[in-house]
């Protein structure tokens, strides 16, 4: 198989994925989509494999670099900045707190895990620490999956019942805006 | 850096894609090494020299 006929395929999978996804979105299925994108990422792993060509070279992983570090910084400049419009809202509409939130913490994950994959291939890929580094950071993105879990679990929320809004623990945020069904 | 891959390219009469395949790259990055708009790697030099026939201080001129 050709880069060529790769890219093609790559492509028709993604409007398949997105023309999914809109779907799913409309029945209200979240299950499919992630079947669909599991199934789509072995299909592109398997072609790739087929691929004879050279995919990517020295010079777009150079590219990749920089993309990838202007990418971060633009998200996380505008994500701060939206954040910090919407927490001064706050009170206009009550449900811009959690995308304060979701802003907020999506900005600080991206850059921790920046920083992992960083510090990985500037000194720990080549040391003798490279396994006691892959333990510690396993232990601790369990530890924040489990704090994480604890914060979206649900123990702290509006709960909607026989057509109520009712308090659930001490939700941070004001009754939810939208009809209870 | 300046270089003479094209030139050497063309004396031994070989296209840019073959060129590509044998320094193991994309077609793409021999036309910006061609351009002078790439600075190759020490790894990626030494294969593209090696492929023409020649060495990393005759290719690149520094």
């Amino acid at each position: 198989m050709t880069n060529k006929q790769y890219k093609k395929i790559r492509l028709i999978i993604t409007i398949i994925i997105v023309i999914i996804f809109i779907q799913s979105v409309f029945l209200d299925n979240y299950i499919i989509p992630v079947i669909t994108l599991i199934t789509a990422s072995l299909i592109l792993l398997l072609l790739r494999r087929k691929v004879k060509d050279i995919i990517s070279d020295e010079r777009d992983m150079a590219l990749g670099g920089k993309s990838a570090i202007l990418a971060i910084q633009v998200y996380s400049w505008v994500a701060v900045i939206a954040m910090l419009i919407l927490y001064a809202s706050r009170n206009i509409n009550p449900s811009y707190e959690p995308i304060c939130i979701t802003l907020a913490y999506s900005t600080c994950l991206l850059m921790f895990i920046y920083y992992i994959i960083f510090r990985f291939y500037n000194k720990e890929i080549f040391s003798k620490n490279k396994k006691k580094y892959i333990i510690s950071v396993i232990i601790l993105v369990v530890l924040i999956a489990f704090f994480s879990l604890r914060f979206f679990s649900g123990e702290d929320n509006w709960v909607c019942k026989e057509g109520q809004w009712i308090k659930h623990g001490n939700p941070d945020f004001s009754v939810p805006t939208v009809p209870c069904k | 850096m300046k270089n003479k891959i094209k030139e050497l390219r063309n004396k031994l009469n070989i296209t840019q894609e073959e060129l590509a395949k044998k320094a193991k790259v994309r077609r793409e990055t021999i036309i910006f090494l061609e351009q002078n708009k790439y600075n190759p790697s020490l790894q990626l030099a030494h294969d593209v020299a090696e492929a023409l026939g020649t060495t990393i201080d005759k290719l690149f001129l520094f």
